[in-house]
């Protein structure tokens, strides 16, 4: 359904990535080397590849989590150069990590409100009544009082989902969302994952979910040793890659 | 009906063990209260004649116990010039020297109590022990298993200060009879009520003490020590004001000036240690290095010598400062005249020496705290939009401080003892104190004592606080 690649070269994309570089360890990892990549507007695209091909490493120049050695990113218009810009793009890019990051000392309602407080200025009635319906949204209203270390894995990452989604950002990536969890819990993750892909939000994914990957994306993208080796539609990438490496790939995690 | 035999054993075997226990119990409170009965003090003093070396006599009666005040009032010198005092003591009847006869006229109303107060402590606690044992007994024939584990710590530590008490009510006696009337020793000893009520308190102690088993919680908390250790000072003070009540009097205020001392120092600590320990872990080089060369040195060198070198070296370096400006351009002198003018008082020298000595130790505190925290919680924090500091502030600090709590109050309870140090400056704080009045009086192991004493009242009531603060600040993880 939304699998049709959505080709708009009259609308400039909201997330350009020019020719990123980026080593690690003063030029002695590499980790990406030469990416450049377009994401449009209500677009799913979601990144897979073996393991140290620099997948979690594109998705963190998104937000400048890590700064490009050369290259160019822009987020909605925005260029990521200086400060000032980084604080803007930041509300407007969430990140789900693979290990949650949820704040320990904070209750799972203190996690939804501290950045809306803190960042956005909302007044304390104002931040809790969307921290609610986020929560009502992911599907556990009844663990607002409690704390991270109380939930479960899956809960905790849909606290991590919502704590995102209450900034309002306009793009939402997500690092291997389920891969630390126990496989009866990645459903009740993907399940909202795929909610917010059809409520049109543009998502950037690292997952190997091929489920999701099937039902919500619009591209996929084969990455290995720091390269972009092919981006295509799921149907055409599962039926006749293009390249071996893909194929390759592919058999082994579909099995 | 299913689970009946097993619980007909299990009260059973709890019955048959918690039997002998409490009949003992029952045994130490009636000894203490027999031992009451009975004859426990001798030489009570009711009546004395004095005679004075000129020839005077005077006979005084005394309604009550005497202490040595008491005593001085009563028989006041004739003259001045008077050089000897014999005194004869009337004898006491057996009745009056038991303990219930001595709690009777101490707690008459005619009588001030609080010039007795310490006595009647000491004479209470063993009665109060003892009927507490017989409660104690009454809750464990019943059965209530909730309200006996309840009872256990502080039935324990009552038990605990019972001999205690004994011990010091008859010191209280044998010291004023002996040491003013020169009565033999012999003629003190206390009689039978006395070590019958001691072997009561005793077996008490030991009944308590066998009941450990039966509660969780730390059978002697260490609050009790807290309190066993004023109370130690304040029994001191009263049973023997001479020397310790002047001791007292004479440092107390040393006391105050090392508390102030310290809480000045480690409002400033904190702030530096979280400076310096943001400093450590700064991307920023020169900031880094700044945090850096400061730790490395301050660490390098012992907190005496910081403190003689701030207080007696940092004058000259001012002045050096100042000649320096002058040699620059003699238009300088109004600047030179504030470095000639720069002169810290005793008690700012030696706050700035902690804070400088301390702060560096606090930074590397700091710093593994908050290295200890994942770096994943940062960049959480820094993807939702916040700045690093409101990352530090919200989310990375509030975590840290678990992981430094702990070192950081026991650097609070090592500070509380180093401020010791500041003697040799000019600052009388209670070590100081209790130089001066050593110099004066000679009287070291009592000073010393005294002075130890507080420091350990000091010392364990912060380490306890601080122990309690932090089990408050435990989260789920
Ligand atoms: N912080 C880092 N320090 C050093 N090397 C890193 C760091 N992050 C990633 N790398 C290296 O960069 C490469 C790409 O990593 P990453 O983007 O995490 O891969 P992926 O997410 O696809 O598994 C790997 O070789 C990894 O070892
Ligand atoms: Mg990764």
């Amino acid at each position: 359904m939304a699998s049709e690649t959505i080709a708009r070269l009259d609308e400039q994309p909201i997330i350009q990535i020019e020719n990123v570089r980026k080593t690690f360890d003063h030029g002695k990892v590499g980790a990406l080397d030469g990416v450049s990549l377009n994401v449009y507007r209500k677009e799913v695209v979601v990144i897979i590849g073996p393991s140290g091909s620099g997948k979690s490493t594109l998705l963190r120049c998104i937000n400048r989590l890590e700064v490009p050695d050369s290259g160019k990113v822009t987020v909605d218009g925005v260029p990521l150069t200086d400060a000032e810009n980084i604080n803007k793009v930041r509300m407007e890019v969430g990140i789900v990590f693979q290990q949650f990051n949820l704040f320990p000392h904070l209750t799972v309602i203190g996690n939804l409100m501290l950045a809306q407080r803190v960042v956005r200025k909302r007044s304390k009635a104002e931040a809790a009544t969307i921290a609610l319906d986020l929560l009502n949204k992911v599907g556990i209203p009844e663990k607002a009082e409690m704390y991270p270390g109380q939930l479960s894995g899956g809960q905790q990452q849909r606290v991590a989902i919502a704590r995102a989604l209450a900034m309002q950002p306009e793009i939402m990536l997500f690092d291997e969302p389920t891969s630390a969890l126990d496989p009866e819990m990645i459903k009740e993750v993907l399940d909202v994952m795929l909610q917010l892909a059809e409520e049109g939000m543009t998502m950037v994914v690292v997952s190997h979910e091929m489920g999701f990957a099937r039902a919500a994306a619009n591209r996929i993208v084969f990455m290995d040793d720091g390269q972009i080796v092919e981006d295509s539609p799921p149907q055409m990438l599962f039926e006749c890659p293009k390249e071996q490496r893909t194929c390759e790939f592919l058999s082994k995690i579909l099995h | 009906m299913t689970n009946g035999p097993s619980e007909a054993v299990g009260i059973g075997s709890s019955r048959g063990r918690a039997d002998w226990r409490l009949v003992m119990l029952v045994v130490s409170s009636v000894l203490i209260l027999a031992g009451y009965a009975l004859p426990m003090f001798p030489n009570r003093i009711t009546e004395a004649v004095t005679r004075y070396s000129l020839g005077a006599t005077r006979w005084s009666s005394f309604s009550v116990l005497v202490t040595e005040q008491h005593y001085n009032q009563n028989t006041a010198p004739l003259n001045q010039e008077l050089d000897s005092v014999a005194i004869e003591v009337a004898p006491v009847t057996a009745h009056a020297g038991s303990g219930w006869a001595w709690l009777a006229q101490l707690l008459a109303p005619r009588e001030r109590l609080g010039k007795f107060f310490s006595l009647v402590v000491c004479l209470a606690l063993p009665v109060i022990a003892a009927l507490y044992m017989l409660a104690w007994a009454w809750v464990l024939l019943r059965g209530k298993r909730d309200t006996h584990e309840q009872m256990i710590v502080p039935g324990f530590s009552l038990a605990l200060l019972t001999p205690v008490c004994l011990w010091l009510a008859w010191q209280h006696q044998f010291d004023f009879s002996a040491r003013l009337l020169g009565l033999a020793s012999a003629a003190l000893a206390p009689r039978a009520g006395f070590y019958l009520a001691l072997l009561g308190t005793l077996l008490a102690c030991a009944t308590a003490f066998s009941y450990r088993r039966d509660t969780h919680r730390a059978l002697f908390s260490w609050w009790w020590l807290v309190l066993a250790t004023a109370l130690l000072i304040w029994l001191l003070t009263r049973f023997r004001p001479q020397p310790y009540l002047e001791i007292w009097n004479f440092i107390s205020d040393g006391i105050v000036v090392t508390l102030r001392l310290v809480a000045t120092s480690f409002g400033l600590i904190v702030l530096v240690s979280l400076l310096g320990g943001l400093g450590r872990i700064s991307h920023n080089r020169i900031i880094y290095g700044i945090a850096s060369l400061y730790v490395e040195i301050v660490r390098g060198i012992p907190l005496l010598v910081q403190l003689l070198f701030i207080w007696f070296a940092l004058p000259q370096v001012f002045d050096g400062i100042g000649d320096l400006l002058l040699a620059i351009s003699p238009g300088l002198e109004g600047a030179a005249a504030v470095f000639y003018d720069l002169r810290l008082n005793p008690f700012t020298a030696a706050v700035a020496g902690f804070t400088l000595c301390y702060g560096a130790y606090g930074a590397e505190i700091f710093r593994a705290g908050i290295a200890s925290i994942h770096r994943g919680q940062m960049e959480a924090a820094r993807s939702l939009g916040m700045t690093p500091l409101q990352s530090m502030r919200f989310v990375v600090l509030p975590q840290a401080i678990r992981v430094i709590l702990p070192p950081i109050g026991n650097e609070f309870v090592a500070l509380l003892k180093d401020s010791s140090l500041v003697s040799v400056l000019a600052v009388s704080d209670l070590t100081r104190r209790g130089r001066e009045y050593m110099a004066r009086t000679f009287l070291s192991f009592d000073t010393w004592i005294m002075v130890a004493l507080c420091y350990l009242v000091l010392t364990l009531f912060s380490s306890r606080a601080v122990e309690y603060i932090e089990s408050k600040m435990r989260f789920e993880r």
